[in-house]
């Protein structure tokens, strides 16, 4: 019998991934979850409250967080291996793993953001509730509204960096072990964050806000995106070939470069969308025309979130310290 | 207390894989997974040919990223003769050790779920014995012992040779040196 044995890695047997879709989507919806977070602090905080009012996104986005950071924090207990172990998280603190960090994290954003979302809530949705304590607990958190927010929001921001930090600090995959990784996935974080707040949203008031804010984050990534390429570009030979699949056409590398086709198109027009849409006269009620085109702009800002997520997540585990 | 490391001798290998079968033996692998591994690797251009047998495992490094992203703490160095271990009732297999590694030498145990790896065959070290990949190799190549001790097989093989370490830029500071089969000493 002749025995081989070579190195092989997800380079040349993709079914050696070590993270795959589950995690892509973690950190997809964990981002969205910080991102909608922030947004939702901003929107009963901004101009002393007179956003919020009159407008269901004040109560449904807070809601949406828990709910959306619940999902993502089920894909995660999905990848673990050794699922019954999970308990081990939460008895140990490990100051260099930034996994042990992020879970004791999310162990407080998950109830600050229910806290807010409850706090959150007027009176003639209390009915919402169903059982009696949750909703003594929803009137007695009102007058800790504007204490949640905060947390709720410095929160957002931490996990929004977390989901970049959790795959930056792994020296062995180059193009993962960049400081602009975080920053990039906050922006995105914060960018799709705004997305969904449009989606949600009832009044023109709110979505006209929340689409500036969101032709600000676009920006922000599409400086940030090429910025971090640049840098991985300029940086060891390890860290250049780390792109090459996202600029490569080849068969091999076709989900990098397609996506990454897909990406520089989609955020463009998205941001082109956005700035028309500020341009127009919103005085009256929205065409459903004109309703249709800001829900497809907001979706092609999720759609390029989630782009970004999967294609670093895989593209990351090609890459090898040399 | 011994700083146990290990000598890959390139020199002396013949890729028979008696290592890695002696050690899927001793440590009970599962099937298609490996704690160790010889790579055969062409370098240069034809004619100019040759091949680059290279043993390949943990590393035991002195700076391991992979206890450093254990988010749980099974993952640790033994502070007695600094090997890299895994405690396995605390292993939830996030896989962060097998993406934090540099030398790709952990894995998921597909039968046991854990984050599995080379441990010197620390067993065999508590009886006495050399590890299992050592005790087989009929070249010679595999050298282990204690770097604190002049007269161990390491020290003196290091002592007489043109010594390196896998990705030394990676700053992880390994315990698993390579004498190259075609380099010569200064």
């Amino acid at each position: 019998m002749e025995l081989t044995v070579t190195g092989v890695n997800a380079l040349t047997s993709p079914h050696l991934h070590i993270w795959d879709w589950r995690v892509s989507l973690y950190l997809f919806l964990g981002g969205l979850s910080a991102g909608l977070a922030v947004m939702t602090t901003i929107l009963h905080l901004r101009k002393g409250g007179a956003l919020v009012k009159g407008e269901p996104a004040g109560y449904i986005a807070p809601l949406l967080v828990p709910v959306i950071l619940g999902i993502g924090m089920f894909f995660i207990f999905l990848d673990l291996d050794r699922k019954l172990n999970v308990y081990w998280f939460y008895l140990t603190i490990q100051p260099l793993s930034p996994m042990s960090w992020g879970s004791w994290g999310l162990l407080v954003f998950f109830p600050v953001s229910g806290l807010f979302a409850l706090a959150s809530l007027p009176d003639d949705k209390l009915s919402w509730l169903m059982v009696e304590p949750l909703k003594n607990l929803a009137v007695a958190t009102r007058v800790y509204l504007f204490p949640l927010a905060i947390i709720n929001f410095a929160m957002g921001i931490f996990i929004g960096i977390y989901t970049g930090v959790l795959l930056s600090s792994f020296v062995a995959r180059p193009l993962w072990n960049s400081a602009i990784l975080p920053v990039l996935f906050l922006t995105s974080a914060l960018s799709v964050g705004a997305a969904l707040m449009i989606m949600i949203a009832r009044t023109n008031k709110v979505r006209l806000w929340f689409t500036k804010m969101d032709i600000w984050m676009i920006l922000a990534e599409m400086v940030i995106l090429p910025l971090f390429f640049y840098g991985q570009f300029t940086s060891s030979g390890a860290h250049r070939q780390s792109i090459m699949p996202f600029f490569s056409l080849s068969h091999e590398y076709s989900f990098y470069g397609f996506s990454m086709l897909v990406l520089f198109v989609i955020l463009p027009i998205a941001l082109v969308m956005k700035m028309l849409e500020i341009k127009e006269d919103h005085e009256g009620e929205l065409t459903s025309q004109a309703l249709a085109k800001m829900r497809l702009s907001a979706c092609l800002v999720l759609l390029g979130g989630l782009i970004i997520r999967l294609t670093f997540v895989y593209a990351g585990q090609l890459s090898k310290f040399t | 207390m011994p700083k146990y490391a290990m000598v890959i001798d390139q020199r002396r290998c013949v890729a028979c894989m008696a290592c890695v079968v002696a050690c899927k033996n001793e440590n009970d692998v599962p099937p298609e997974q490996y704690r160790t591994r010889v790579l055969e690797m062409v370098e240069g251009e034809f004619p100019q040919l040759r091949m680059e047998l290279r043993s390949e495992l943990c590393n035991h490094c002195d700076n391991p990223p992979c206890v450093y992203n254990c988010p749980t703490g099974a993952s640790y160095k033994r502070k007695e003769d600094g090997i890299v271990l895994l405690r396995k009732n605390r292993c939830v297999g996030c896989k962060a050790c097998v993406a934090a590694c540099p030398y790709d030498a952990r894995y998921i145990n597909h039968e046991k779920g854990f984050a599995d790896k080379c441990t010197f065959c620390e067993h065999r070290l508590k009886e006495g014995k050399e590890p299992a990949c050592v005790a087989t190799c009929i070249g010679k190549s595999r050298i282990f012992g204690d770097m604190d001790d002049p007269k161990s097989p390491v020290r003196i093989a290091l002592q007489n040779s043109d010594a390196t370490v896998l990705l030394e830029g990676a700053g992880t500071r390994p315990r698993v040196y390579y004498i190259k089969k075609f380099s010569k000493p200064e």
